[in-house]
């Protein structure tokens, strides 16, 4: 790991020099038209693929998406079939992808691709993800703690956490502290060698802005992973269940703003007489659809026991399976969810039973 | 090749099981995949009709033909439909083989005693075969089959065989009702006829398969013949997409039934939660 | 607020109720709450934080709020309007449910703003309000408050509407192919709104399969026309679609559009009176229909 430091006016001007030498620059932007949104929310700020280094808007606020949507698309094809009289053309679909830097990418949303690693990797090997995986660099940018919803230091993440991260770029004067994390940020750094300074001072502000953050951020919500995982180990039969998702609409919003929200759907689209494609695309153990068998038959039969499935793989399931909190704490779908479920409020109320109540009831997993 | 890429697989035959089950034999396009294609019983594949999309069943026929795969379907949903609609010289997509499988090995030198209902009776088949074999390996072979009627009865030629042979008891039921004036075998649920064959639980592990009430019943009964837990083995089908462990869709508590089933023990199930 | 906590409390310990649908302020924000202790109808508020249409409470496919019992539900003028539809469409019965209804000037956009009431604030379906005093209620509480001085006097749905109009169609389409492939099809939209209560929605059947569930452009282009016209002459304007929505996309234009061509063609406008059927319920030989060929 070495370190260095990048000017505000350097880090447009890299920006500009990824774009000329044809590398896809992903970053925070502001939208202005014709992306209006609804005439009352102001400009909307996302990640997306920017043409021009001015649209980056990397203090605008956290995007409102996150960065899943550029490792696991909410569409993707993964086959693409032709019927020739009894026989069938299957066309695959190409798992190496051009180079792309991200630049400015929050932390826990770095952080989500670090997690999502695992659930990628195990035993069999997603291509279409680790060829988009390998073929990024992420650059994080330090975060000043966005709101009250943000608990990424309660999930083993951080303000400044380089999970995920190739590079690491914190506030810090006229520009960034920059600390490069892996051969990816190597590579980038001396690939932009002029761009790039000594660091000479800077680093107590870097130092005192990330201390700042993470004490905005802790101050939001008290809980244990750990202490929670070993309480929804015993008690997947508890009242606390029953009444948790009254005003839970079943729908997929939080799923689809979460950076690490998996899940997937495939399904066949037939595109002509003959042909079609096979695509891949999210899909959310919030609705009702998704367990339901052909038969009829569905083993989750409300939207309780759906709700319940999601704070269960998120900190029962995967941390069990991989060791890893599938949460990162950015707080989007307590931000987006319009029945007001707060998964701060869940973790806080989990935390305290976990406190309560050791033994495990009836029904343990 | 990415891990969704379907082999290609020819249809070379198909048996009308019942009025709504039917058995297509398939045979890889590749004959190097026709070659490697090996699998265990009880593990399960993807089986594509392009077009209408993907579903999951186990793999019928043993590991121990090695010349095609078998896979039997009931219609139900919108691929089972379509795959219905497949011909002879078809071709439709397979990939796998996925999920675990029964403890064949384990089993080896004991008394097997399969009990299945229905469509339930397709991986079941397929462990019956594997054991028919090689026969060798094992000691009594019981069976138990039972469907709602007569023409619910699925592999009926295959019964016949079984029926006939020295080495193998088998039992056949139909609900009561569900009869045919010529109905020679038994009357009953399946449960009630487990009780009645009163398989002995010594040196024996049984597999169970069928409708969720089925098992339900069924369970206690070679309970109360002294099956441990550990030694009664079925297999679970939830819904599945991808089989490999990633779309989140067949999580049963902490249990991904792609991976860690879908073959599971008595006693593993009684430990799930009961979501499936 | 006092009055609706009171009212709560004598309707739970009365037992005319098994649960009371209102508004509670949370840690992050005005949230639905359910209330079956009477004890607890302390939790009770009603301020212009309190966006949300409860009326989809009511929906018959809300098993585990059904179970809890009879409700009682939290009704704003526009929410009433809601009330109205799934009882003109037969899903719940009037004396099913007891409705009570408040008073209300205006609410805010956002529920988890701690921001003033103004004409800046202002959610935009309030500015088209025409119902501050829902009638078709058991109990009428609150105060209504003095219009706001500021309100606009246009919707700015209304406003962009005009702009989109003057679009030439090349634009119009483009502009609604960008704000439509912002869509991951959460349905969000469909799950929020009080009126969308199909059993099996259209876009979830797979025989046949009526449209694309991916979220590409031909797929989501059908899904929210599909849903306007299943809407028309029925959506109420709440906005939760469109508060809902994690992708920003304007919903509230579209239903807004549709509902100027139901007024302009049949000169109807969601009423809180379940007697008036919708355009889609009822036949007149007066109809336009010059668009049948």
């Amino acid at each position: 790991m070495s370190e260095t430091y990048l000017t505000t006016s350097n880090l447009l001007g890299l920006a500009g020099d990824l774009l000329t030498a044809g590398t896809q620059v992903i970053a925070p932007a502001q939208d202005a038209e014709p992306l209006v949104g609804p005439p009352q929310s102001g400009p909307r700020v996302a990640y997306r693929v920017i043409r021009k280094p001015e649209e980056m808007a990397l203090e605008a606020g956290m995007p409102a998406n996150s960065l899943k949507e550029f490792f696991l698309p909410s569409t993707e094809p993964l086959l693409k079939w032709r019927y020739q009289k009894n026989d069938v053309e299957l066309k695959e679909v190409e798992t190496t992808f051009q180079p792309r830097v991200v630049l400015g990418a929050r932390p826990c949303d770095s952080a989500a691709l670090e997690i999502l690693d695992r659930v990628m990797g195990w035993d069999y090997r997603d291509e279409l993800w680790f060829g988009r995986r390998e073929a990024t660099t992420v650059v994080n940018l330090a975060c000043p703690g966005e709101d009250d919803l943000c608990f990424c230091t309660t999930v083993g993440s951080g303000p400044d956490s380089v999970r995920g991260a190739d590079m690491l770029l914190v506030p810090s004067g006229d520009g960034y502290f920059v600390e490069v994390l892996t051969p990816k940020g190597e590579a980038l750094v001396t690939a932009h060698r002029e761009r790039f300074s000594q660091v000479e001072k800077g680093r107590a502000e870097a130092e005192q802005f990330r201390k700042e953050a993470k004490a905005k951020v802790d101050r939001n919500l008290n809980a244990s992973p750990e202490r929670i995982a070993g309480w929804l180990a015993g008690h997947f039969e508890h009242p606390f269940w029953d009444k948790l998702a009254l005003q839970c609409h079943g729908c997929g919003a939080c799923a689809a703003v979460c950076p690490t929200c998996h899940c997937f759907d495939i399904v066949d689209e037939p595109e002509g007489v003959l042909g079609g494609t096979r695509r891949r695309n999210w899909d959310t153990c919030q609705t009702s659809k998704f367990t339901v068998h052909a038969s009829g038959h569905n083993p989750r039969t409300n939207q309780n026991v759906r709700f319940r499935q999601r704070i269960m793989h998120k900190f029962f399931i995967y941390p069990e399976r991989f060791e890893q909190v599938l949460c990162t704490g950015c707080g989007r779908c307590a931000r987006v969810c319009p029945g007001g479920m707060d998964l701060l409020d869940v973790l806080a109320e989990l935390e305290e039973l976990a406190g309560t109540e050791a033994t495990p009831s009836k029904g343990a997993a | 090749m990415n891990i969704y890429q379907p082999h290609l697989a020819r249809v070379e035959e198909l048996v009308e099981e019942t009025p709504d089950t039917r058995t297509l034999r398939l045979t890889f396009k590749d004959p190097r995949v026709a070659e490697q294609f090996t699998f265990k019983a009880g593990q399960f594949a993807e089986y594509s009709v392009f077009g209408a999309g993907e579903c999951t069943f186990c793999i019928a026929s043993p590991p121990t033909r090695r010349d095609y795969v078998e896979c039997s379907f009931k219609t139900v949903g919108k691929v089972t439909t379509a795959l219905r609609g497949v011909n002879v010289g078809d071709t439709i997509g397979l990939r796998g083989p996925y999920g675990n499988w029964f403890p064949l090995d384990q089993m080896s030198g004991k008394n097997v005693v399969f009990i299945a209902g229905g469509i339930g009776l397709a991986p079941v088949r397929c462990v019956i075969w594997n054991v028919l074999d090689e026969r060798e390996k094992y000691k009594d072979v019981t069976i138990i089959y039972g469907a709602r009627s007569v023409s619910d009865l699925v592999y009926k030629r295959e019964l016949e065989q079984w029926a006939g042979r020295s080495d193998v008891k088998l039992w056949q039921t139909v609900d009561p009702g569900g009869e045919t004036p010529e109905w020679k075998g038994e009357i009953g649920f399946v449960p009630t006829i487990v009780e009645k064959a009163a398989p002995s639980a010594k040196d024996t592990f049984a597999v169970v398969c069928g409708p969720p009430i089925m098992i339900k019943f069924t369970l206690p009964v070679l309970q109360k013949l002294g099956f441990p837990d550990e030694n009664i083995y079925t297999t679970l089908e939830n819904r599945m997409k991808c089989g490999l462990g990633k779309c989140g869709r067949c999580n049963i508590g902490p249990v991904y039934v792609c991976k860690d089933g879908p073959v599971f023990t008595a006693a593993q199930l009684k430990a799930l939660p009961a979501e499936y | 607020m006092q009055e609706l906590q009171e009212l709560a409390k004598k309707l739970l310990s009365e037992g005319r109720v098994q649960v009371v649908i209102g508004y509670e302020a949370g840690a992050h924000g005005v949230r639905p709450a359910f209330v079956t202790d009477a004890a607890d109808c302390g939790r009770l508020i009603f301020d212009p934080r309190c966006v949300h249409n409860l009326a989809v409470y009511l929906s018959p496919r809300r098993s585990p709020v059904k179970r809890l019992g009879k409700p009682a539900v939290v009704v704003k003028g526009c929410d009433a309007k809601a009330v109205a539809g799934l009882l003109r469409e037969s899903q719940i019965k009037r004396d099913d449910v007891v409705l009570i209804g408040v008073r209300c000037s205006g609410v805010l956009a956002d529920p988890r703003s701690g921001a003033t009431l103004t004409g800046e604030t202002v959610a935009d379906k309030c500015i088209l309000c025409d119902l501050h005093e829902p009638t078709l209620v058991d109990h009428l509480v609150g105060e209504l408050r003095p219009p706001l001085p500021d309100m606009p006097r246009v919707s700015r749905r209304d406003l962009m509407l005009e702009r989109i109009s003057a679009m030439s169609p090349a634009e119009r389409w483009a502009f609604w192919q960008a704000e439509f492939s912002r869509c991951t099809r959460c349905y969000a939209c469909r799950q929020t709104c009080p009126l969308c209560f199909c059993e099996q929605c259209v876009a979830d059947k797979s025989q046949p399969q009526w449209l694309e569930t991916s979220p590409h452009p031909r797929g989501n282009l059908a899904w929210h026309v599909i849903r306007a016209m299943h809407l028309a002459g029925r959506c109420v304007d709440c906005g939760e679609c469109e508060r809902a929505c994690p992708a920003e996309i304007p919903l509230g234009l579209l239903y807004r559009k549709v509902a100027q061509i139901v007024e302009a063609r049949f000169k109807h406008r969601p009423t809180e009176d379940p007697e008036v059927p919708s355009p889609i319920g009822k036949y007149s030989l007066d109809d336009e229909q010059e668009f049948i060929l």
